[in-house]
């Protein structure tokens, strides 16, 4: 018969133990990597889509090939994962109401107002330089709710719904979804498997110009349409909501 | 050798902050924490050549986890907004 407290002590002695042997063996893999970083770690996919991806997507950055052509439908997957947790946020906060005033500092929003449009140059080039630069529809999506996170709270919830009204945030999403699967179908037409490429008879381009890759700059462009609608819309959603059994005070 | 070094203190800084970030008293020292712990991540995966994954993860863990987990917090809670 053993008491709570030996039990209580043992649990914690147990689940301290699996904690130190977890991270000891993220330490020596992250170890691992760091003495392999200068030579080539050799593995069995490597070198199929290395030496063959520009010659079958027609995009030179490997990364962006292998996702939105060779696993286009897991980004599709990701995609919808990204729907889902909007829906979610959208069903428990419900609808955004009463946006709050509250802006940032005469000086932060003068000097924002200026430099915003220079801001959004950043993640527009990283969505259409996707096949050919590191980057791609989902970095410079999460980039642009980024910025509309930023508009909102350096000049305000109210203006930040005029310029950028939720319903439109809405639209670009549900239309980047429809696009995204609607685009997969034109590989089955095309008498190839869904959302294939150059498989079906999407236009490869010259290796290393914006207009190749076939349908990658399409699918870059819908991801982050669809990214940054859905992840700036869980924002907006968030600071509509009113916060509960909280006690009203003056800040 | 000089890169070598600078990698490890790298890493060692990423366990430190990760042992800060739940360590630490206060939901708002927690998230700023948690997000010096992205940028060394960050750090880490330039140094690894794996820019794509760099830029990902500075732009979600710094930039979109932040602000969301400080819009919850005050929303949330009131008083943690003061200094504790």
């Amino acid at each position: 018969m053993e008491s709570p407290v030996i039990r209580v002590f043992l649990t914690r002695l147990t689940a301290g133990f699996l904690c130190l042997l977890l991270s000891l063996g993220f330490v020596v893999l992250l170890l691992d990597a760091g003495r392999h970083r200068a030579q080539t770690i050799p593995t069995q996919m490597e070198e199929p889509y290395t030496a063959r991806s520009v010659a079958e997507t027609g995009s030179i950055n490997v990364v962006t090939a292998i996702l939105m052509d060779y696993r286009a439908f897991d980004t599709l997957g990701e995609a919808t994962v990204i729907f889902a947790s909007v829906a979610v946020a959208a069903a428990i906060l419900g609808k955004p109401g009463s946006p709050s005033n509250r802006t940032m500092g005469l000086l932060s929003r003068r000097q924002l107002s200026a430099l915003l449009p220079l801001f959004f140059i950043f993640p527009l080039f990283v969505i259409f330089h996707g096949h050919l630069s590191p980057g791609g529809g989902f970095q410079g999506g999460v980039s642009l709710a980024v910025l509309v996170i930023l508009i909102h709270v350096a000049f305000g919830d109210r203006f930040g719904e005029e310029v950028i009204p939720h319903r439109i945030l809405a639209l670009s999403e549900y239309g980047a979804a429809i696009g995204l699967v609607g685009i997969g179908f034109v590989g089955i037409f095309q008498g190839s498997a869904y959302l294939a490429n150059v498989a079906a008879g999407f236009p490869r381009g010259t290796a290393g110009t914006l207009a190749s890759g076939g349908v990658i700059p399409l699918l870059n462009l819908l991801v982050g349409m669809k990214v940054a609608a859905g992840l700036s819309s869980i924002y907006v959603h968030l600071a509509g909501h009113e916060a509960e059994n909280v006690p009203e005070k003056r800040r | 050798m000089a890169l070598d070094i600078a990698f490890y203190l790298i890493l060692a800084a990423i366990l430190v902050s990760a042992f800060a970030a739940i360590h630490v008293r206060g939901h708002l020292n927690a998230v700023i924490i948690l997000s010096v712990f992205s940028v060394l991540t960050t750090v880490k995966f330039t140094f690894l050549q794996a820019v794509d994954v760099a830029m990902a993860e500075a732009v979600i863990g710094a930039g979109l986890m932040t602000a969301l987990f400080v819009t919850a917090i005050s929303k949330t809670r009131k008083r943690t907004w003061r200094a504790r």
